[in-house]
């Protein structure tokens, strides 16, 4: 068993090493560096749910810690060689704190692109990690969700459920889901919220604010804190189940046609508090599930089409940026349908933001190009596009035009093309290891966007005919 | 003047319900004795009779709490649970009933239970103690452990359950939840402590 564990260790090191970016491996201080991560990581702690909470323990967890080293390094790189080993240091302790945050990992995770890198990454594996990025609360035992039910309801599970399941059957972002059967019979799940979560994320990133000081005198420092102030309110609002359930509200008036065969489970108030989420129970299976049933290529094509209009419809009508799209949230069902489970994590844009995200939305698609330079000048917080770098104002364009490139398709857009995704994800890649990070926060919500649903509907390997689904959904039109 | 049994139970009850009232509005340091037997409309030697000190008066309000909870726990417990998870319920069960009094215990707890050398012992607090360990020593046993008296494990639960209570007195979030969390942290320390098992996993 313990030649076993060690084996696997041995495994995850070099997987991790492999994923670390090349120039930390080559770099003879990221070494001292990779074996500071290496000790931190094993620090053991006596129970498995501890380790979940306090230690590197995942490989995704590894390596989302490489890659803050490697990031908040790449920002020294440039300094003398005392200044740089101060830092260093700085760095060190910061990663031993990062080591003992219990959700902040989570955090960083959920905005990995943003806080760190992830340079070298191949599509496949970028899917896979953007896939699970996001929030792991530890598990709660049945006594703990009867402490919850209390505290919300003043009653236990049994009481005002005719049935509910001991075990939960998913984790969720911020606690654990719950199979159940209201006494009218229908069939439920139930989200329940780790106790004090939102105060360990004002916490968390109170201290991630504090080990960032070091790169306060930098020219990136107030895109960076106003990103935090962003990321802390997006989960803050995560932690507010009342406000999911009324995102679920407005998405099911936005998607109530049947016909359109995209499900929004209905919300049951009566048992919904700020911690306990309840919602109908949707048959189906995750996306993962359905791809090994093998399904042909107009079932991928017809589930394609669901999922742009799923993001397109909320972004269009309620400005709707829903920034954490991972398989998880997705609900394949039998029935052809597309079931959305997850409303948690969507970032309301505001008029200004809107108005900006329109006007960059014209210009591509009216082959405007000063204007279209102006707009992205503007949302990296530059005065006018000759106050960038040629290099950076040319992998901001490509990507932005990538984006956007749905918009501009004729006919049927492949989004399992390899050639396509890479094209895009590379120049992601290349934008982030570059430094090219500075802008409004509201773009790490919008990358997110983009980039969750291009990678599932990359997996998925399916085709969608947009200029259909915009002009269906696309409430306004631009004078041409 | 001798008084019958009734009408000393009925002292008390009445003692215990002003006592409650005083300590929640004017907090415990801030009550005297003479304030309750003032309000209770007997002579503060009087009260001496029903209770030796405030101390007592307290923390007898404290154990007949826990001993409700005891109650609570034993109607909620399913069988199903394990044992960080029935030492989690049997807590809890306690300290929602020592809720209505969170705001005063910080002080009587420190006064009553402190591990520490004190030159009188407070008899209730005594008492509490050895119903607690009783209670949790039966759990244990269940789970096919052993904690007898005065064994290492029996205080390293007392010394789990002060930090506990320490914890949970100061805690100052909605509901107390931060408690929830660490005592959840603080049971599983302690059973893999004296059990050498990890407990299982959602994902497991």
């Amino acid at each position: 068993m313990r030649d076993n564990a060690l084996l696997n260790q041995q495994q995850h090191d070099t997987e991790l090493l492999n994923l670390l970016p090349k120039a930390m491996k080559d770099d003879p201080t990221a070494e001292k560096l990779a074996s500071f991560l290496d000790k931190i990581s094993y620090k053991k702690i006596p129970t498995s749910s501890f380790s979940r909470m306090w230690l590197l323990g995942s490989l995704h967890t590894k390596v989302t810690a490489g890659y803050l080293a490697y990031w908040l390094k790449s920002r020294f790189a440039d300094e003398d060689k005392k200044n740089r080993l101060k830092n260093e240091a700085h760095l060190a302790a910061a990663l031993q704190l990062f080591g003992t945050m219990g959700y902040l990992r989570g955090a960083v995770l959920k905005v990995g692109q943003a806080l760190a890198n992830l340079p070298e990454l191949l599509p496949d594996q970028f899917a896979e990690i953007l896939d699970s990025l996001h929030f792991e609360a530890p598990a709660m035992h049945y006594s703990m969700i009867r402490e919850v039910f209390l505290d919300e309801f003043g009653a236990e599970p049994e009481q005002l459920f005719a049935k509910f399941e001991r075990k939960a059957f998913a984790a969720a972002s911020l606690g654990q889901v719950h199979r159940a059967t209201l006494h009218t019979g229908e069939e439920v799940a139930v989200k329940i919220q780790y106790p004090n979560i939102a105060q360990t994320i004002q916490a968390d990133v109170r201290s991630l604010r504090l080990l960032l000081q070091t790169l306060r005198f930098s020219d990136q420092w107030a895109s960076l804190h106003a990103k935090l102030e962003d990321i802390e309110q997006v989960l803050l609002q995560e932690a507010d189940y009342l406000r999911e359930a009324n995102f679920y509200q407005q998405a099911a008036e936005m998607f109530s046609n049947p016909d359109e065969k995209i499900i929004v489970p209905k919300v049951f108030i009566e048992f919904t508090r700020q911690r306990v989420l309840t919602t109908e129970y949707l048959q189906g299976v995750h996306l993962q599930e359905f791809l090994a049933q093998e399904p042909t290529q107009a079932q991928r094509d017809a589930f394609c089409h669901l999922l742009n209009i799923s993001s397109l419809r909320p972004y269009y009508q309620r400005k709707w940026c829903i920034a954490d799209p991972h398989a998880g949230n997705f609900i394949f069902m039998p029935d052809g349908c597309l079931g959305l489970i997850d409303f948690g994590c969507i970032r309301v844009l505001n008029d200004e933001e809107w108005r900006l995200n329109c006007e960059l939305e014209q210009a591509v698609i009216e082959d405007d190009e000063a204007k279209f330079e102006q707009i992205l000048a503007k949302a990296s917080y530059f005065d006018s596009p000759a106050d960038m770098s040629a290099e950076h104002l040319a992998l901001l364009k490509k990507f932005s035009l990538w984006a956007f490139a749905p918009w501009k398709a004729k006919g049927a857009l492949n989004f399992g093309e390899k050639d396509f995704y890479l094209n895009g994800m590379d120049c992601f890649i290349e934008l982030m290891r570059k430094g090219y990070t500075q802008g409004d926060p509201v773009y790490l919500w919008s990358n997110r966007f983009i980039l969750g649903y291009r990678v599932m509907a990359y997996r998925l390997r399916g085709s969608a005919v947009l200029s259909t689904i915009f002009q269906q959904e696309r409430p306004f039109r631009y004078p041409h | 003047m001798r008084i019958s049994q009734q009408a000393k139970q009925e002292n008390r009850n009445k003692i215990l319900t002003v006592a409650k009232e005083l300590f929640i509005t004017k907090g415990f340091e801030d009550t005297t004795t003479r304030d309750v037997a003032q309000a209770t409309g007997m002579a503060t030697g009087t009260l001496f009779n029903y209770f030796p000190s405030k101390e007592t008066l307290a923390m007898h309000i404290v154990r007949k709490a826990l001993q409700q909870g005891y109650e609570d726990y034993k109607n909620r417990k399913t069988g199903e649970e394990n044992l960080s998870e029935e030492l989690y319920l049997f807590i809890f069960s306690g300290l929602r009933k020592l809720q209505p009094y969170h705001s005063f215990l910080g002080p009587v707890f420190e006064r009553s239970l402190s591990p520490f050398p004190r030159k009188t012992l407070c008899v209730e607090g005594e008492a509490t103690k050895k119903n607690q360990l009783h209670a949790v020593s039966r759990i244990i046993h269940s789970h096919g452990f052993d904690m007898s008296e005065n064994t290492m494990i029996s205080i390293m639960y007392w010394s789990v359950y002060l930090g506990i209570l320490a914890f949970w007195v100061n805690d100052e979030s909605p509901k107390q939840q931060e408690s929830h969390a660490f005592i959840d942290y603080a049971l599983h320390f302690f059973v893999h402590a004296i059990s050498g098992t990890e407990p299982q996993l959602r994902n497991e």
